[in-house]
C-alpha cells in the first residue's frame, strides 16, 4: 500500500541533463506548444511522430520509461471509460457499422474519435509530467511568473496565481502521503476497504476522506501563518535571487521545437484526418 | 501471540528511481507479555518495521509471523490480525473522524459487527481504561479535545478492538508534560493489568528507560542492538555514534560518578534515581 508510489505529476526528478538544464521559461513554452499542436492532430501518423519525439525527450532527459509509464496506471479506467463513451456515442452519418449490441451501435468513426482523443488525454499527461520531472519547482515558478509578467499590466495578479498554482501541484503529494497514513490507520481498526458491495464500500471512504479535507483545511492554514510570519504580502515588490538566463542550449531546443512543428504541421495539412 | 521477524527488507518507492532501501536483514522475535521499546534515529526505519507487524505492509522479501499466521499469506485473515495487534498513529487527527468521541471509539467494535450492547459494553471499558471520563466525554465534539484528549481518544478506538499486542507510534510528542504523565500512566497499566504485550516506538529516551524492558535499537534499517533496557543503556558510546543519547537520569548519574559518588550502574527511572543520588549524597563522596 504506496499511494505516492504511482504519482508523477508534479514530482521533480534531480538530474543534469540537457533538459534539465534548459532555461525553464523554454520548457514552458514548449510544453504549451506540443499541448496546442496536441489539439489539432487528428491522424494516427501525426500521434506516431509525436511519441517517437517525445520519447526521444524521455530518454534524453533520463527519465526512467518505466516510471513514466507508472503515473498513467490510475488515469487508465477513466481513460478506459472515455473510450467506450466515445465507442457508442459518436457517429457520423455515413459511418461504417462495425457491430451493435441492444441499444448500442459502434461505428467506425466512432472508433477513431475513440482512440485519438484517448491518445490525446496520453500525451498531454505526458507531456505535462515531462515538464514537472525535469524542472524543479522552485524555477517552475520562476519561469511562469516571468512569461505572465506582461499580463500583470492589464491586472492580472501573476505571481499571486503562479504562487497558487505551485502550492497546489505541491499539495497532491503531500495530500497522498497523508491519504496513505489515514488509510492505514482506518486500515488498523479493521476497515476492509475491498469487502462489501458498492454501497458499503463508498460507505467506508468516510472515515478516511473526513480526517483528509480537515487536515487539508488545517495544513492551508498553518501554510498561511507560516508565510505571513515570512512577510509575504503578495508578489508587489518581490525580486529574485536567481535571474534567468537563456542560452544556447535554449536556442538549440527552440530551433528542434520548430522544426517538429513544422513537420506535424505538414502532416495534419497533407494527411487526410480520421476523423 | 507472538510476532517473529525473519531476514525481513523493505525498500520504499520500490521500483521507481525514488527507490529507498529502509530495512536490512531483519531477523526478531516478541514474546507474549512484553514490553519492548524500539528506539533509532528519524528516518530509521522503526515505523516502517512495527507496520509490518499488523499487516499495514505485507514484506517484501523476508517473512512475518504473527500467532503462526504468515501475513504475505494470501489467505491471511488480515482484517482479524489488524484486530489483534492494535496500531496507534503518532498523529490522532489520521484516526479521529466521527463527529463525537463515543462514536470515534465504537468504530473499531463496528468493524468486528458487534451488537450494540457489547459496543457500549467496550466503549465504556475502553473510555475508563484511558482516563477520559465516560458521562462528560462520551458525546463530546471531537474538534473540542485537547491534544492529551484526543490521544487518549486514539488510544481508546483502538483498544476498543482488544488487542493482544498493542504498538504506539511515538505518541507522546508534542504533549505538555502532564499530558505526557497521564498517556504514560495509562500505558503502564494496561502491561501490568491487562498482560498486553506492547510495542512502544518513542524518540524519548527517558520515556522508553522507564517503561520498557526490552530495547531494540534500529539504525538505518539495521537492528543495531536488542537486549534488556540497562544492558542496551549502558553502551552509551555506541548510542552516541549513532545519534542517540542516554535517558536524562544516567547523564546525571554519570556526571555525579565523575565527581567521585558512588551511585549503582545503569539508573533507568526517576525513583531509582532520586534514591540512589540521596543515598550517595549521604554517604558522600568516595574520595573523602
Amino acid at each position: 500500500m504506496e499511494l505516492t508510489k504511482n504519482i508523477t505529476l508534479g514530482v521533480y526528478l534531480p538530474g543534469k541533463t540537457l533538459i534539465h538544464r534548459l532555461d525553464p521559461r523554454t520548457k514552458i513554452i514548449a510544453a504549451a506548444f506540443l499541448i496546442t499542436l496536441l489539439l489539432f492532430i487528428r491522424s494516427y501518423e501525426a500521434y506516431g511522430i509525436f511519441l517517437l519525439f517525445t520519447a526521444m525527450v524521455i530518454l534524453s532527459a533520463g527519465i526512467p520509461v518505466s516510471f513514466a509509464l507508472c503515473g498513467l496506471k490510475p488515469m487508465l479506467p477513466v481513460l478506459a471509460l472515455m473510450w467506450v463513451f466515445q465507442l457508442f456515442l459518436y457517429s457520423t452519418p455515413g459511418a461504417e457499422v462495425l457491430f451493435s449490441w441492444w441499444i448500442f451501435t459502434a461505428t467506425d468513426t466512432g472508433l477513431h474519435m475513440g482512440n485519438l482523443i484517448t491518445l490525446r488525454v496520453l500525451f498531454l499527461f505526458i507531456v505535462t509530467t515531462i515538464l514537472t520531472l525535469t524542472t524543479s519547482i522552485v524555477s517552475l515558478t520562476d519561469g511562469l511568473e516571468n512569461l505572465l509578467k506582461p499580463l500583470r499590466k492589464i491586472g492580472l495578479p501573476s505571481q499571486e496565481l503562479v504562487m497558487t498554482m505551485v502550492i497546489a501541484l505541491r499539495f497532491v503529494l503531500i495530500l497522498a502521503e497523508e491519504l496513505d497514513k489515514i488509510v492505514k490507520a482506518q486500515m488498523a481498526r479493521g476497515v476492509a476497504f475491498d469487502r462489501g458491495n458498492f454501497l458499503q464500500k463508498t460507505r467506508k471512504l468516510f472515515p478516511v476522506f473526513l480526517p483528509l479535507f480537515i487536515n487539508a483545511f488545517k495544513r492551508a492554514e498553518e501554510l498561511i501563518v507560516a508565510m505571513e510570519a515570512r512577510s509575504y504580502t503578495g508578489g508587489k515588490g518581490r525580486t529574485k535571487m536567481k535571474t534567468l538566463h537563456m542560452g544556447r542550449v535554449d536556442l538549440a531546443a527552440g530551433f528542434i521545437m520548430l522544426l517538429f512543428s513544422a513537420l506535424i504541421i505538414y502532416i495534419i495539412i497533407s494527411i487526410k484526418p480520421q476523423i | 501471540m507472538p510476532i517473529e521477524v525473519s531476514s525481513l527488507c523493505h525498500s520504499y518507492k520500490k521500483s521507481t528511481p525514488f527507490e529507498k532501501k529502509v530495512l536490512h536483514d531483519i531477523n526478531l522475535s516478541i514474546k507474549d507479555g512484553e514490553f519492548v521499546g524500539i528506539i533509532g534515529p528519524t528516518q530509521s526505519g522503526k515505523t516502517t518495521l512495527a507496520q509490518h507487524f499488523n499487516a499495514l505492509i505485507i514484506p517484501q522479501q523476508g517473512r512475518v509471523i504473527i500467532n503462526n499466521c504468515d501475513t504475505a499469506d494470501k489467505k491471511a485473515d488480515l482484517v482479524k490480525l489488524r484486530h489483534d495487534v492494535g496500531y496507534v498513529f503518532q498523529n490522532p487527527d489520521y484516526q479521529l473522524f466521527a463527529p463525537t468521541v463515543g462514536e470515534d471509539i465504537a468504530f473499531g467494535p463496528k468493524n468486528q459487527n458487534l451488537t450494540g450492547d457489547e459496543i457500549e459494553c467496550r466503549v465504556l471499558e475502553v473510555m475508563e481504561q484511558v482516563g477520559l471520563d465516560y458521562a462528560t466525554f462520551l458525546r463530546r465534539d471531537i474538534f473540542a479535545l485537547s491534544g492529551g484528549q484526543k490521544r487518549r481518544a486514539a488510544i481508546a478506538g483502538v483498544l476498543a478492538c482488544r488487542p493482544q499486542i498493542l504498538i504506539l507510534d511515538d505518541i507522546t510528542a508534542g504533549l505538555d508534560p502532564r499530558g505526557r504523565e497521564e498517556i504514560l500512566g495509562v500505558i503502564r497499566k494496561l502491561h501490568r493489568e491487562q498482560k498486553i504485550t506492547i510495542i512502544y516506538i518513542s524518540n524519548s529516551m527517558d520515556e522508553v528507560a522507564e517503561l520498557a524492558e526490552r530495547i531494540v535499537v534500529i539504525d538505518h534499517g539495521r537492528i543495531a542492538f536488542d537486549g534488556t533496557t540497562r544492558d542496551v543503556f549502558s553502551q552509551s558510546e555506541q548510542l552516541y555514534s549513532i545519534g542517540l543519547e542516554l535517558p536524562e537520569v544516567m547523564i546525571i548519574a554519570d556526571k555525579l560518578r565523575a565527581l567521585g559518588y558512588h551511585l549503582p550502574p545503569a539508573i533507568l527511572n526517576l525513583e531509582e534515581a532520586l534514591d540512589s543520588i540521596a543515598a550517595a549524597l549521604q554517604e558522600g563522596r568516595v574520595a573523602d
